[in-house]
C-alpha cells in the first residue's frame, strides 16, 4: 500500500470511529417520548377506528414539534394492545392483564382508547386508579354506570374520563328523531327489534318506555339471539302490525341478513337504530347498496360521516387521505380528539405528573375541535354531550342516501333530511 | 296463512342452510372417523378467497369460487398428510390438532387484515319472487336447490363412481377394504378434501345472504356439530332429517314463541338425544347406507 491509499484507509477508519462514536451521543439527545398506552379490541370496528385515528392524531402532533412539557417539547408514542374484548369467550381479565402490560412493561403515562366492552372498561377502572395513570375512554362503554361510578368515588377514580358518548343522550335523540318523523308523517308505531345481549335489551326496552310515554304504540319487541339468520317471521309480524318504524339494536354481523331481508321485502317501515354493520362507509359496498334509507346511530360523535360543520369536514378529510377511506364510525373521531386533549392537558399541566395531568384534564376547554367543545365534568368527568358543537361535543345520526352517511341530526350540523324508501311515499 | 306459508319456505331455507354446513362434516367424520374442527374455520377462509378474487384480483364469481373449493379441499387434504396421519385414531388429538388448524386458520386471517363487519359477497341472481304474498330472493332459493342437487350428488357419486364406492367400503370395514387394495390413508386424505370442499361450497352459496366474518367460524362448527349429533355421526340422511327438524323447529319457535329461544331449540335437540338416543337418529354405526 502506497502513502496514497494509507491516508484513505486511515481517513475511513477516523470516519467509522467518529460516526461510532457519534451515534449513541446523538440517541441520547434524542427527547423521550410521552408514552400513550391503547387498549383496543384491534379486530373490531372499535378498536381499529380509534386505532387509526390515534396514528393520524400522532402523527400530526409530531410533525408539528410534539408536546411541550414545561420547557421542552417532546414527541408522542403509541402502544397498542390488542384486548380481544368484544370477542366471544374472552374473559374480561385478559383485557385487565393486557392493560397492566401497558402500564408495567410499557411504562405508558396515559391511556386512551378502550377497554370498549363496559364491564371490562368498568373492571380496568380500579387498574388506573391503583396506578394513577389518567385515562380516557374514547370507543364502546356506553354505560352511564362508568361515569356515575367517578361521581360517587371521585378521589379513587379521579384518574378515569369519558370522551365518548353513553346510553342516555342516545336513547333521547333516537325519541326526538322518532317524534320529528310523527310530526312529519304522522306514524305512530314502533316494531323493536334487538340482539339479546344485555346493551342492546335494555336500550331498546329504554327506547320503547320513553316512547310509550310520548304516545307511541310498541307492536312487537323481539330479542335475537347472535348467530340468528333469519329474521322474516319478525318482519312479517311487524308488516301485519301495521309498524312504520324498525327500531334495531345490533352489533353482530348477522344484522346485515335483517337489512337485506328488509329491503328484498319493501318492507313498508323506517329501520333506524345502532347496528354497528350498518357503520363504516364500506357497508354500502359489502350489502350492495341494500342499507339505503337506514338510519343509523353509531354512537358515536360527529367527524365519521359527511357534517355540516368545518372542524369535523377537515378530519374527515384528512383522515381519508392518510388512510385511504373515510374515518370508519364508532370511537374514530373522538379517540383522534383524546389524543389532542391529553396533549392540551399535557402542556396546561407542564408535567407528566398524573394528578397534575387529571386537574388539566379537568381544567381544558377546546373549542372547534373535529367533534366539536371538549369540556369534561369537573365531577363525573363525562365529556359534555350538546347539539351544537359550540356548547359541547355532538352526537351524529345519519341516513344512507345512495352510497352517502348524510347526517341528518342534530339540526344544527345536518346536511340532509331524512328521506323515505320509494315503497312508503 | 301468511304465517303458516312463511313458516314453510324459510323453514326449508334454513333447514338447507343447516344442511349444507353440515354436510361435508359429516360426510367426513362417517368415512374417516376424524372430526374436522377446522370446518367453520374452513367456511369463513372460502368466503374471504372468492372476496380477493373479486375486489384485489378481479377474477371472475364463478372462478373465484372454484379457488376457493379447490384451495379449502387442498387444506383438507394436506391437514391428513401432514398432521392427522400421525395421530389418526387418537380421537383426542385428531380434535386439539384439527382446533389448531382452525384457530391458526381465524387468526391469519385476521393478521391480513381480514376484520370487522365490511366484506361481502354480491348473490349469484339479483331479485325476488313472491308466493303468497311472502317474498324470498333468488340468493335463497339457490341455497334450497344447491343443497337439493348436491345431495343427489352425494348419492349418485357413493353409489356409481369407484371412487364414492372406496369411500362406502372404507366407512363400512376400514380393515377388509384394505384387504381388498383400498388405501385406507388415501381414502381418508381424500375425505377430508371433500368435506373442506363442502365447507367451501356452502360458504359461498350462504355468504351473499350475509356477510363474511371470521366470527362466523365458530358458529358454523356449532351448528355442524349439533345437527350431526342429532342426525348421527357420519350418516348424510340423518343430516338431512336433522336439518329439517331443527329448521323448521327455529321457524316455527321464532314465529309462534319468540326468536329469542330459537338457538335453545338445537340446544335442547342435543340434549334431548343424547339421553334418548346418544348415537343420533340414524346413528347405526354399522350400517354402510346410513354412514355415507
Amino acid at each position: 500500500m502506497n502513502y496514497k491509499g494509507a491516508l484513505v484507509v486511515g481517513a475511513i477508519l477516523a470516519l467509522l470511529l467518529v460516526a461510532g462514536c457519534a451515534a449513541p451521543e446523538e440517541a441520547k439527545k434524542e427527547k423521550e417520548p410521552i408514552i400513550i398506552g391503547m387498549p383496543l379490541p384491534t379486530a373490531y370496528v372499535y378498536g381499529y377506528g380509534p386505532e387509526h385515528a390515534a396514528k393520524l392524531a400522532v402523527e400530526e402532533i409530531n410533525a408539528k414539534g410534539g408536546v411541550k412539557v414545561g420547557d421542552e417539547y417532546r414527541p408522542l408514542k403509541l402502544e397498542i394492545i390488542d384486548t380481544r374484548d368484544l370477542e366471544p369467550g374472552v374473559p374480561v381479565t385478559d383485557a385487565l392483564a393486557a392493560i397492566e402490560k401497558l402500564i408495567l412493561e410499557k411504562k405508558v403515562n396515559v391511556l386512551v382508547g378502550g377497554p370498549a366492552r363496559s364491564e371490562a372498561a368498568l373492571a380496568a377502572m380500579d387498574i388506573s386508579a391503583k396506578y394513577k395513570v389518567p385515562t380516557i375512554i374514547s370507543t364502546g362503554v356506553l354505560t352511564p354506570a362508568y361515569h356515575k361510578r367517578i361521581e360517587e368515588n371521585y378521589e379513587k377514580y379521579k384518574y378515569c374520563f369519558r370522551l365518548n358518548s353513553f346510553a342516555v343522550p342516545l336513547a333521547v335523540e333516537n325519541v326526538e328523531i322518532l317524534e320529528d318523523l310523527k310530526s312529519n308523517y304522522g306514524y305512530d308505531k314502533v316494531y323493536v327489534m334487538v340482539q339479546d345481549v344485555e346493551h342492546a335489551r335494555k336500550f331498546g326496552e329504554v327506547i320503547a318506555g320513553l316512547l310509550e310515554k310520548k304516545g307511541w304504540k310498541i307492536v312487537g319487541f323481539d330479542k335475537f339471539p347472535t348467530g340468528t339468520t333469519d329474521f322474516s317471521a319478525s318482519l312479517l309480524k311487524a308488516k301485519t302490525e301495521g309498524a312504520q318504524i324498525l327500531l334495531i339494536q345490533m352489533d353482530m354481523p348477522e344484522s346485515t341478513i335483517l337489512l337485506k331481508q328488509w329491503t328484498d321485502m319493501k318492507m313498508p317501515a323506517i329501520p333506524i337504530g345502532f347496528i354497528a354493520a350498518a357503520q363504516e362507509q364500506k357497508a354500502w359496498e359489502a350489502t350492495g347498496g341494500k342499507i339505503n334509507y337506514l338510519i343509523v346511530s353509531s354512537g358515536a360523535f360527529i367527524g365519521n360521516a359527511e357534517v355540516n360543520y368545518e372542524p369535523a369536514m377537515k378530519f374527515y378529510k384528512d383522515y381519508e387521505k392518510r388512510w385511504g377511506f373515510p374515518p370508519e364510525a364508532h370511537g374514530t373521531s373522538s379517540t383522534y380528539a383524546a389524543i389532542y386533549a391529553v396533549a392540551a392537558a399535557i402542556e396546561k399541566a407542564g408535567t407528566l405528573d398524573s394528578d397534575a395531568v387529571v386537574k388539566a384534564l379537568e381544567e381544558i376547554d377546546l373549542k372547534g375541535t373535529p367533534v366539536g367543545r371538549i369540556k369534561f365534568d369537573p365531577k363525573s368527568h363525562q365529556v359534555v354531550v350538546a347539539k351544537n358543537p359550540e356548547e359541547g361535543v355532538v352526537d351524529c345520526w345519519f341516513q344512507w342516501q345512495d352510497g352517502v352517511r348524510a347526517t341528518i341530526y342534530p339540526q344544527s350540523v345536518a346536511i340532509a333530511e331524512v328521506k323515505l324508501p320509494p315503497w312508503m311515499k | 296463512m301468511q304465517e303458516i306459508l312463511n313458516v314453510l319456505i324459510y323453514g326449508l331455507v334454513q333447514s338447507s342452510y343447516l344442511a349444507l354446513v353440515s354436510i361435508g362434516f359429516s360426510l367426513t367424520y362417517g368415512i374417516s372417523r376424524m372430526p374436522n374442527f377446522a370446518h367453520g374455520a374452513l367456511y369463513i377462509l372460502a368466503a374471504f378467497i372468492v372476496w380477493i378474487g373479486l375486489n384485489v384480483l378481479g377474477l371472475t364469481h364463478i372462478f373465484s369460487i372454484l379457488v376457493a373449493i379447490l384451495i379449502a379441499a387442498g387444506i383438507g387434504g394436506l391437514l391428513y398428510w401432514g398432521v392427522l396421519i400421525r395421530v389418526r385414531g387418537m380421537e383426542a388429538s385428531e380434535i386439539i390438532a384439527t382446533f389448531a388448524l382452525s384457530i391458526v386458520i381465524v387468526e391469519l386471517i385476521r393478521y391480513f387484515g381480514f376484520f370487522g363487519t365490511s366484506y361481502g359477497l354480491p348473490p349469484f341472481f339479483e331479485g325476488v319472487v313472491t308466493i303468497g304474498g311472502i317474498t324470498i330472493d333468488y340468493q335463497r332459493i339457490i341455497v334450497i336447490a344447491t343443497t337439493f342437487l348436491l345431495v343427489l350428488f352425494l348419492w349418485v357419486f357413493t353409489h356409481h363412481t369407484k371412487l364414492g364406492l372406496g369411500f362406502r367400503a372404507i366407512a363400512q370395514d376400514e380393515h377388509v377394504a384394505m384387504m381388498l387394495g383400498i388405501d385406507s390413508d388415501l381414502m381418508a386424505a381424500l375425505s377430508l378434501a371433500f368435506g373442506s370442499a363442502l365447507a367451501a361450497l356452502a360458504a359461498v352459496v350462504w355468504t351473499p345472504i350475509t356477510q363474511i366474518a371470521s366470527e362466523a367460524a365458530l358458529n358454523v362448527l356449532l351448528y355442524a356439530m349439533i345437527i350431526c349429533i342429532l342426525g348421527g355421526l357420519g350418516s348424510t340422511i340423518g343430516v338431512l332429517i336433522a336439518s329439517l327438524v331443527i329448521g323448521y323447529s327455529q321457524i316455527l319457535t321464532s314465529t309462534l314463541i319468540g326468536p329469542e329461544y330459537q338457538m335453545i331449540v338445537p340446544l335442547a335437540a342435543i340434549l334431548v338425544i343424547l339421553i334418548v338416543k346418544p348415537s343420533g337418529i340414524f346413528g347405526k354405526q354399522k350400517e354402510l347406507e346410513e354412514r355415507v
